[in-house]
């Protein structure tokens, strides 16, 4: 026995009896684990390999004085009434497990899995201990200590300390020393120091700090492009940056007076934002948080995760990055003990499941270089915590072997795979980064890896092919000459044999030659799909024009403006008046003999770069634009087709696509090329399913093409399964749904070859294409490039994505167009130059999403303008879409966000049935709620038998209907009289929903002021019966609206009553809400649908709308305040009140609590909606007459414009259907002078102090009153301030989208102050 | 073994400054300078660089305790 045995009992600082409160980091790790008590994700671990003797006794002894030592470990956490406690464990046995593990074939790996097993069993936070060791043998000299602790009571750093105090110790003892004291604060010290910063100023600070660095919610991207619950377990890849490269990162680091962390994290962001296609990303920095702190001390859990908004722009350079990273974290330090939890809370992130940050990057730069008694030891992290999404772990080693970069991936998320290609991506990023000067823009880096950027590049468009200089038609006159009397063209009853159409094509081509279409000229064709249609297309291409299509089915408006836009040099239409008269020389064919012209093919023929057609595709800007395609171009196109697809004389290809539409372009002349027969669908045949079904069937096609939608469409004709003839069935125009590719196999089988294709109208109709396996899963891929066609999926710095990654997709190749007919500035800016191409050559920007699929094939997902946001949330339709389409109930969807009312944006899902099924939108909605977020699950769902179609076959947005009913219809009593059966179908109409209840309430089903007036008016023409919209206001159901009419007494005008009951029911306490400027508060029943239906509101108003000339305006405000207050307490005589304001009512609002309190009530509640004190108007001036006017219109919704005198607006408002219109006018006039009365008296007041916090809503878009601020209420609020930004105007602020943030906020707090 | 140049506080703050990259009038001397910046990397900076250029012998630890040039320089015993 040696002298150190006796002197390990080192004296321990226990916790209180009683014990203590967690930190508030603590308690972070507390609710998570509470999430999912079954869950090992918090248990963190480190092995430590020790190269050399050890005594494991005197180790256990060494470990046992740490123990004492580090009171934070020794911890149970209990729940009490006062939320989680911790308490030290009684008569604690050190929990070392010591193994000898030589004797196995494979020691090390039997040690890591020990330490995995144990590492995946949960801990007890009751019961503890929340801690083990462990100290395995696997060789003579070497060791494996294990360490596990939960991390409620450590984090990285605080590991950092057990270890070296371990080592310390150890080697004393194992000297025969007393190990020196102990170097470890107290956890009390911790508990106290968090709870002074709870309530100290700082934290105040740090608080606005982050609610304004995130007051506009920003996305958080990360790399899987989705989130998911936290996992019990991770994924882990280990990856080391070499040392090369590391000393590089060093240096370049130093050169720009940043660290190598900063560094590493700005790469991390460039890396984040190409791979996510986001120019905005926030990584999450976990910080120590000790600095200048007791906790430096103290072995515990004390680590922060702050988030860091960074942008990324192509053109700045990686110096300024990094400085953006510096200055991003610099200030993020000063307000680093602000809880991560927190600021997620104080967002409102917390109920939406929304991240506050992307990927976590984790800096460890403590290395440990100990030593146990002589014998080196080395740390590995096994784990670091739980990890939500991705976080990047960095170990600085200084033993030279370069930075350790360990990918920890949510296995929800992230496959090992994927994981590892995203590491082995950062890691290249990196090494090239190292090697680049710092002061080049960050646009020359790639994501993609050297050789992922070969196989983008060039060996998924290695697609070289030589093809002979020939345009569309020359194959054609070839293919008559070789089989004249072979059947060309049929179409119901009639035929034409090659021959027969070669000679009239001619004939007519030599007439328009007269009328100028020549090489270079365009000719429009103006007729419906006949014979005459594809006689007219070859004539036009035979005189060596370029053919223009008309669709007769076009508007007139849209026909002339082609024309006047396209000038060509004539219009062939089918008769006279078919097209708009403009300046364009119109023939006829009903009017027109072409006996007299030759048969032979003109001399006239077009070369490969003469145009070919120009097809008109809708603008942008809402001007179409006509795209001018080659005949090389269109040429390649079909001589790939029939290469890929060979057709010939036993074929006939159906002809259905309005010729407006490119895919049209193939299907007039692919069959005439090589000798097949082309059967032409009646007009407007392609819209009927069952007439294609048949015309299939009976004309014997083999060929044809449907757009997704419509082949939807076609698979639900029960005669479609009989078309088994066909050969080829081909699908653009739209994304192919998988689960239609499905349905397709279901109906057609095998045996009939279905492929995707996909292009632009600007790269001669298709340049993708790919077979469908009916048996497949995922998206359907657009598949891969035809011949002489390149495509490239860039990101933000036209960079190549590699597979995977998402990006905009460009076409280069022989089949691009020219360009848009006479836009040279729109041609050049969509088609630019190739950097990847040969010098000279263009690429054209599609603005569709895409990525790579590893084998070469690109997945179509959406446009890149496509995005839709609701309420500040971004969505993607398409996700919402395919999860509707996984239910096997449907057959195809649609989503959209829908505007029926203004202002009030929805979203709509569209469903049709699959087979004989009846898709159920209430379990359809439940479906949607389990794997999307809330506000992705539409709130109605429409079910259609099929959707409405444009003239083009797709799916017609637009026309898709309103959905019905909103309101608790179903199941509610049925209406007992007449007048509550009218007023219900009133009711309705104006909300824009198929039914309603008769006690459902106008307010709570979306009623806004506006709707309010025309439903009076309704109510009127109708019934004959008078009303006020006050009447509406104290009656809200169609019953109680009934009954007020039966009672006739709903004439009388409460609406512009002292008080206005809102909505006087409910067994909350009342929120009052005072007028603004113009004295009246109907603003405010946008609250109600907003709020809990047990939250009572009443507007207060100001005296004297009546008009009435005996009634005199308030002096002051204290006047009017006093009076609001006897108003108030005839429903509510004693507090706690809670009061709300916008604008001038804000002011009100202050001093009526103010006064409350002063007469020792209690305010609850202060909610300020963009109000100023007086102090800020003092210096302004009182607004005119003028002035005041436009307040009115304001508060109608209206901007004025023109509108000069009190008539003028009165006129508007009665133009407009305004609420307020319905006042009489002497109302509106008092209204005029309430506004000029309140300014002043507003001006004049001065404020006193009111106690307590204000919630307050600042209109935050940019204003011409530039001054307003919020803080100018410091003085005269006696507690806190707590501020929420709006992105709009101050007018806007009641209206619907606003109201949906603001009562977000005011029903959270509300609902506290009902639990309190 | 060659005796090392003492510290002095001018050059605490000529240190602070080079690794935040300010200038060194920029530093005040009674202030915390996490508010300008300083991390535990660029501490760890400093500790290494006085241990090898003054052979100072103070920790991470204590310097990032009170991170101050003034607090500093009593910890390094520089001279003003």
């Amino acid at each position: 026995m040696t002298d150190a045995r006796t002197a390990d009992t080192g004296t321990v600082n226990r916790l209180p009896a009683a014990g203590l409160p967690l930190t508030a980091a603590q308690s972070g790790m507390w609710f998570a684990q509470a999430l999912d008590p079954e869950s090992p994700a918090q248990n963190t671990a480190e092995c430590l390999e020790i190269h050399g003797p050890v005594d494991p006794e005197v180790f256990a002894r060494a470990l046992r004085q740490v123990t004492s030592e580090a009171d934070a470990l020794r911890v149970r956490v209990a729940e009490g009434d006062g939320g989680p406690r911790q308490f030290e464990i009684d008569d604690l046995e050190l929990p070392l497990h010591i193994a000898d593990l030589r004797s196995g074939p494979d020691p090390v790996a039997d040690a890591y899995a020990w330490m995995r097993a144990d590492l995946a069993t949960p801990v007890d936070l009751a019961r503890g201990p929340l801690f083990a060791h462990a100290l395995l043998r696997v060789a003579d000299n070497r060791w494996l200590w294990y360490q596990r602790v939960h991390h409620l009571v450590m984090d990285g750093f605080g590991y950092s300390l057990l270890a070296r105090r371990t080592a310390e110790v150890y080697t004393a003892l194992a000297a025969g020393e007393p190990p020196s004291g102990s170097p470890f604060a107290r956890l009390a010290d911790l508990v106290e120091e968090d709870a002074g910063y709870q309530v100290s100023e700082t934290y105040d600070k740090d608080r606005r700090f982050w609610d304004g660095a995130f007051a506009d919610r920003p996305e958080a991207p990360n790399l899987a492009g989705r989130t998911a619950l936290p996992s019990r377990t991770f994924h882990r890849r280990t990856a080391h940056l070499s040392p090369l490269a590391t000393d590089r990162l060093r240096e370049l680091a130093s050169s720009i007076k940043a660290t190598w962390p900063e560094v590493l994290i700005a790469t991390q962001a460039l890396y984040l934002s190409r791979a996510t296609h986001s120019s905005e990303v926030v990584l999450g920095l976990p910080m120590m948080g000790r600095m200048g702190s007791v906790a430096l001390r103290v072995p515990g859990m004390v680590m922060n995760v702050l988030p860091l908004r960074l942008t990324v722009s192509p053109s700045a350079t990686f110096a300024e990055l990094t400085r953006q990273v510096v200055l991003g974290i610099r200030a993020a330090r000063r307000h680093q003990r602000y809880r991560y939890e927190d600021i997620r809370r104080d967002l409102g992130l917390l109920g939406e499941g929304r991240s506050l940050v992307g990927p976590l990057v984790n800096i460890m730069p403590f290395d440990y270089e100990l030593t146990f008694g002589g014998a080196r030891a080395e740390a590995h992290n096994l784990s670091a915590g739980p990890v939500d999404d991705l976080t990047v772990n960095v170990y600085d080693r200084t033993d030279g072997s370069g930075l350790r970069i360990d990918y920890d991936g949510n296995p929800a998320l992230y496959g090992p795979d994927e994981l590892a290609l995203h590491q082995s991506r950062f890691l290249e990023l990196l090494e090239r980064v190292a090697h680049t000067g710092p002061h080049t823009p960050l646009a020359v880096h790639s994501i993609a890896r050297e050789s992922e950027l070969a196989q983008v590049l060039h060996e998924f468009n290695a697609t070289g092919r030589p093809v002979p200089a020939s345009t569309l038609i020359g194959p054609i006159e070839e293919q008559a000459a070789r089989t004249p009397d072979a059947t060309a063209l049929v179409f119901g009853g009639e035929r034409l044999t090659y021959a027969q159409l070669n000679a009239r094509a001619n004939q007519l081509a030599h007439r328009l030659a007269e009328s100028g279409v020549r090489p270079g000229a365009l000719a429009a064709v103006a007729v419906p799909r006949s014979l005459d249609l594809v006689v007219a297309l070859l004539a036009v291409l035979k005189a060596g024009g370029a053919y223009l299509p008309l669709d007769p089915d076009y508007p007139a408006d849209r026909l002339a403006y082609m024309l006047a836009d396209a000038e060509p040099a004539c219009v062939v239409a089918d008769r006279p008046g078919r097209v708009p008269a403009t300046g364009v020389p119109a023939i006829a064919l009903d009017r027109l003999d072409i006996s007299g012209y030759p048969t032979a093919n003109p001399s006239s023929a077009p070369g490969p770069r003469d145009p070919a057609y120009v097809i008109y595709t809708s603008g942008s800007t809402g001007r179409p634009k006509g795209v001018v395609v080659p005949h090389a171009a269109i040429d390649n196109r079909l001589r790939w087709m029939q290469h890929e697809y060979p057709i010939g004389a036993g074929d006939r290809v159906l002809q259905k696509t309005p010729s407006g539409f490119d895919v049209s372009v193939w299907e007039f002349f692919w069959a005439l090329r090589v000798g097949a027969t082309l059967v032409v669908a009646e007009p407007g045949g392609h819209k009927d399913p069952a007439y294609l079904a048949r015309t299939v069937r009976e004309q014997a096609v083999t060929v044809c093409h449907f757009v997704p939608s419509m082949l939807q469409v076609f698979l639900g004709e029960p005669a479609a399964s009989a078309c088994t003839g066909l050969r080829h069935v081909f699908c653009s125009g739209e994304a192919l749904p998988r689960e239609t590719v499905r349905e397709f196999g279901r109906v057609l089988g095998d045996g009939v070859p279905l492929h995707n294709l996909y292009g632009p109208t600007e790269a001669a109709v298709d340049v993708t294409y790919h077979p469908c396996a009916t048996g497949g899963s995922g998206p359907v891929p657009i598949g891969r490039p035809v011949w002489n066609t390149r495509l490239y999926v860039l990101d933000a710095a036209l960079q190549p994505c590699p597979p995977g990654v998402p990006g905009e997709l460009f076409l280069a190749g022989v089949q691009l167009a020219d360009g848009y007919l006479g836009r040279p500035a729109l041609t050049a800016s969509r088609f630019v130059a190739d950097p990847y191409g040969a010098p000279g050559t263009r690429m054209y920007r599609t603005g569709d999403l895409a990525r790579w699929t590893a084998d070469g094939e690109v997945e179509y997902l959406g446009r890149t303008d496509h995005q839709v946001k609701l309420r500040g949330q971004r969505i993607e339709l398409g996700e919402i879409e395919a999860e509707l389409a996984k239910d096997p109930a449907v057959g195809a969807s649609g989503v959209l966000v829908r505007e029926d009312r203004p202002g009030d944006q929805r979203l709509v899902g569209y469903v049709t049935p699959a087979g004989g099924a009846a898709p159920d939108p209430a379990a359809l909605r439940a479906r949607l709620a389990r794997s999307l977020p809330e506000h992705m699950v539409p709130g109605a769902i429409v079910v259609l038998d099929d959707f409405p179609l444009s003239p083009n076959g797709k799916l017609d947005r637009r026309a898709l209907p309103a959905p019905a009913s909103a309101g608790t219809a179903e199941g509610g009593r049925a209406p007992a009289n007449h007048r509550e059966e009218t007023l219900g179908r009133l009711f309705a109409e104006v909300l824009g929903l198929d039914r309603v209840g008769v006690d459902d309430a106008f307010f709570d089903l979306g009623g806004t002021s506006l709707l309010a007036a025309r439903l009076v008016t309704r109510v009127r023409t109708t019934l004959g019966a008078e009303l006020t919209i006050g009447t509406l206001f104290q009656a809200q159901t169609p019953a109680s609206l009934a009954a007020q009419l039966d009672a006739g007494n709903a004439a009388s005008d409460h609406a512009l009553d002292l008080l206005l009951p809102l909505r006087a029911t409910g067994d909350r306490t009342p929120l009052f809400a005072f007028h603004p400027a113009g004295g009246i508060s109907w603003c405010y029943s946008g609250l109600l649908s907003r709020l809990d239906p047990g939250q009572p509101v009443y507007g207060l108003q100001a005296r004297g709308l009546s008009g009435d000339p005996d009634v005199s305006l308030p002096a002051t405000m204290e006047e009017m305040a006093a009076e609001y207050i006897d108003a108030l307490r005839t429903v509510r005589p004693h507090g706690p009140y809670r009061l709300l304001g916008w604008s001038v009512g804000g002011v009100l609002a202050h001093t009526v609590a103010v006064k409350l309190q002063e007469a020792g009530e209690e305010v609850e509640l202060l909610a300020l909606l963009d109000a100023y004190p007086s102090d800020q108007w003092r210096d302004s001036a009182i607004p005119a007459e003028t002035d005041a006017l436009t307040a009115l219109l304001r508060m109608a919704g209206y901007d004025r414009t023109d509108e000069l005198t009190r008539e003028d607006v009165l006129a508007t408002l009665h133009r407009e259907g305004s609420a307020l219109a319905g006042l009489p006018d002497r109302t509106l006039s008092a209204v005029v002078d309430i506004v000029v009365n309140n300014a002043r008296l507003m001006r004049a007041h001065e404020h006193r102090r009111f106690e307590g916090d204000v919630l307050f809503f600042t209109a935050a878009a940019p204003r011409a009153e530039d001054w307003l601020t919020s803080r100018a209420w410091d003085p005269y609020i006696g507690g806190r301030l707590i501020n929420r930004d709006l992105d709009c105007l101050h007018p806007e602020l009641t209206q619907p989208a606003r109201l949906d943030e603001v009562c977000a906020v005011l029903a959270a707090r509300l609902k506290e102050l009902d639990h309190a | 073994m060659a005796a090392h140049p003492t510290l002095t506080v001018e050059q605490i703050r000529a240190d602070v400054a080079d690794v935040l990259g300010e200038d060194p009038q920029d530093i005040p001397v009674d202030e915390n300078l996490v508010d300008y910046g300083l991390d535990s990397m660029r501490i760890m900076t400093l500790v290494e660089r006085w241990r090898r250029d003054h052979g100072t012998t103070a920790s991470f630890v204590d310097l990032a305790e009170k991170p101050a040039v003034e607090a500093w320089a009593a910890l390094l015993g520089a001279v003003s």
